[in-house]
């Protein structure tokens, strides 16, 4: 190993969850990797042991003195190799491991910061790094060029015309002083696009005054998932030089959990300042314009039984769980919780970049199991969830486990219990 | 004054030493910056961090392990319980020469911290998965604090075994600082750390009213 491992931005709260981990073990059962695979490697004590004896060994007295007794370990290839496996590829970052933790150690943060230390090291998987690529090149982590995102829009307006019967409705590509500016996930212009038009349904109904951008309208910064703070932050710029350039005063970040808390938590950190403008989740405007009168819903358009996969970045690590059901109760009449739900949710198995790295993809449906199974369980034949790598992968459990669900985003439900003032479904 | 509290006494200095030398450096750390807009109570989450998040009901570590969670406590009773018995020990033995009641009482307290710091060494042993991913430290930090305690219980009760007691714990004294055992002072820490994450975010503290 040539390359010393390094920490950036040793602060008070990195060195206290370095340091606080006892190694009790009881956080195994709360892990989806360890509940699945039993591998003792995926408890997350263990992969705390992994990036704290890494750091002890460089940064401590202790660590350099007497290493064999306090845990210590140097950086040789065999230890990035594992580092590797286990930070990136059987950890999530869900932080559901946090929340139970006896102590209270951010295991999650220790994962990420040690994320951060291999991506210093040049040690990204590839398959990671060119989601990472895409998007610093091309504006969007898909590569999508730019004429082939507004052919789907065209045609995506084109249906909403045809479906509202109304040629005044639209979806507004790179308009200027909008109030806001809607982002979406690059999987919905590639394989989803009627979420796009179920958005835009919802905007027309509540009137309101939006854009698109159709060079920067990825709300994804896989560069969060990366550790590159350089590439995360050249990424959350470019998004928020569109928001100034097309002057927009608000930033919603489409259906997407880590997208969301890239831009919403981590962006003004990676930029190093406040935003100039507010920023809010599409789960969050929605509810609004139902509180405020600005949509009318029926939900017995939607009478299917329902139940909601809480995205780990927008509900355990972003305080929406209360939200997310306010929309979802408001657009179906027959909701049922998983058990264990809300912020105690288990992670579809998605999430932390792992959708990207294909070199993960068995042991990713296999963690799936855990979802697949408190689906079955609930009886729902509707599984809603505002994020589209949950979708994603959600998609893969619902065919590989055979459970008959349909998978749909909030925007798809809410648009299904649309009323609206011509009648027009 | 004999040479075994005179070892204590020092071996008490280097670890507040230590630990302060630790705590310094946490401080002087600084909390991280965030630039990000809160949309709850980093105060409130913090309380809820150190308050409703700590019930047992709460942490699947807890209710999902009773038995161990129940000796965990119970270990740390005796943990912090035996610093102030070692000082006065020191300074004025005879409280405990005096009391009978409070040496049986102590004696009662530390027994039962050093049988389940004992239950649970011998369950990091016992288990695979949890042998996998011990070190050094787990084994030593447990044993040294079970030790600790299993004279402090012996002391009390039979009024001899000062000089191994004072030993012992000036050998754990020395040891909090530098293995796990340091958590003393992090897990604070960590608790707040935790609670001002979930609590700018709004995660903290559960509103269960999806109206609101």
């Amino acid at each position: 190993m040539n390359k010393k491992p390094e920490f950036k931005q040793v602060d008070n709260k990195l060195l206290t969850h370095l340091n606080a981990c006892v190694k009790c073990g009881l956080c195994a059962e709360s892990c989806m990797f360890y509940k699945t695979f039993k591998e003792p490697e995926y408890i997350p004590a263990s992969k705390v042991a992994l990036v704290s004896s890494v750091y002890r060994r460089y940064n401590t007295l202790s660590g350099r003195l007497i290493p064999g007794l306090v845990g210590a370990e140097e950086m040789t290839d065999k230890m990035a190799e594992r580092m590797v496996d286990l930070l990136f590829g059987a950890c999530t970052m869900c932080g559901r491991c946090v929340k139970h933790c006896s102590v209270g150690v951010d295991i999650a943060y220790v994962v990420r910061k040690g994320r951060e230390m291999l991506a210093e090291m040049g040690l990204v998987p590839e398959t990671l790094q060119s989601t990472v690529d895409a998007a610093v090149q091309t504006g969007n982590n898909m590569g999508i060029p730019e004429d082939e995102f507004i052919g789907t829009i065209e045609w995506m307006e084109d249906e909403l015309k045809d479906e509202l019967n109304d040629q005044s409705a639209s979806i507004p590509l790179n308009q200027s002083n909008k109030r806001v500016l809607y982002t979406l996930n690059p999987r919905e212009p590639k394989f989803f696009p009627l979420s796009i038009s179920a958005m835009a349904k919802i905007f027309y109904a509540a009137g309101e005054s939006w854009t698109l951008s159709s060079k920067y309208y990825d709300v994804t910064n896989y560069g969060f998932f990366s550790g590159n703070r350089k590439e995360a932050k050249t990424i959350a710029v470019n998004l928020h030089d569109e928001v100034i350039k097309l002057d927009s005063s608000l930033l919603v970040l489409g259906e997407c959990g880590h997208g969301s808390r890239a831009n919403r938590w981590e962006a003004p950190n990676y930029i190093g300042k406040e935003y100039e403008f507010d920023m809010t989740t599409a789960v969050e405007l929605i509810g609004n314009y139902i509180r405020d009168g600005r949509i009318k819903l029926d939900p017995s358009f939607n009478s299917e039984v329902v139940t909601i996969h809480d995205p780990c970045n927008l509900v355990r690590n972003g305080g929406l769980l209360n939200e997310i059901r306010f929309v979802v109760n408001s657009s179906a009449t027959n909701v049922i919780e998983m058990t264990p739900g809300g912020n105690d949710n288990f992670c579809c198995g998605g999430g932390g970049g792992l959708l990207a790295m294909s070199e993960y993809n068995e042991r990713r449906i296999k963690a799936g199991e855990i979802k697949a199974e408190q689906i079955r369980k609930t009886g729902a034949k509707v599984v809603v969830t505002p994020c589209h790598n949950c979708v994603d992968q959600l998609t893969q459990i619902n065919h590989t486990y055979k459970l008959g669900v349909k998978i749909k985003t909030i925007a798809e439900l809410v648009a299904d219990a649309l009323l609206l003032e011509n009648n027009l479904k | 004054m004999d040479v075994y509290k005179l070892v204590s006494l020092i071996a008490i200095a280097i670890c507040i030493a230590m630990l302060l030398f630790q705590l310094l450096r946490l401080i002087s750390a600084g909390n991280p910056v965030d630039y990000s807009k809160p949309s709850g109570s980093i105060r409130d989450g913090v309380i809820y961090s150190f308050t409703s998040a700590m019930s047992p009901f709460e942490k699947e570590s807890a209710f999902m392990h009773l038995p161990t969670y129940v000796a965990g406590i119970i270990f740390h009773i005796g943990t912090f319980l035996s610093f102030p018995v070692l000082l006065t020990l020191i300074i004025y033995p005879k409280v405990f020469i005096e009391s009978a009641l409070l040496s049986s009482l102590g004696g009662v307290v530390f027994s039962a911290g050093a049988i389940c710091g004992l239950a649970i060494l011998i369950k990091r042993i016992v288990k695979k998965e949890l042998r996998s991913i011990s070190g050094a430290d787990d084994y030593i930090s447990n044993a040294v604090t079970t030790v600790a305690q299993a004279l402090s219980a012996f002391v009390l009760l039979t009024g001899g075994g000062y000089p191994l007691y004072y030993i012992a714990f000036s050998i754990f004294l020395i040891w909090i600082p530098i293995g796990k055992t340091r958590h003393l002072l992090y897990f604070f820490y960590a608790r707040y750390h935790l609670g001002a994450f979930y609590g700018r975010r709004g995660t903290w503290p559960v509103n269960r009213n999806i109206n609101e």
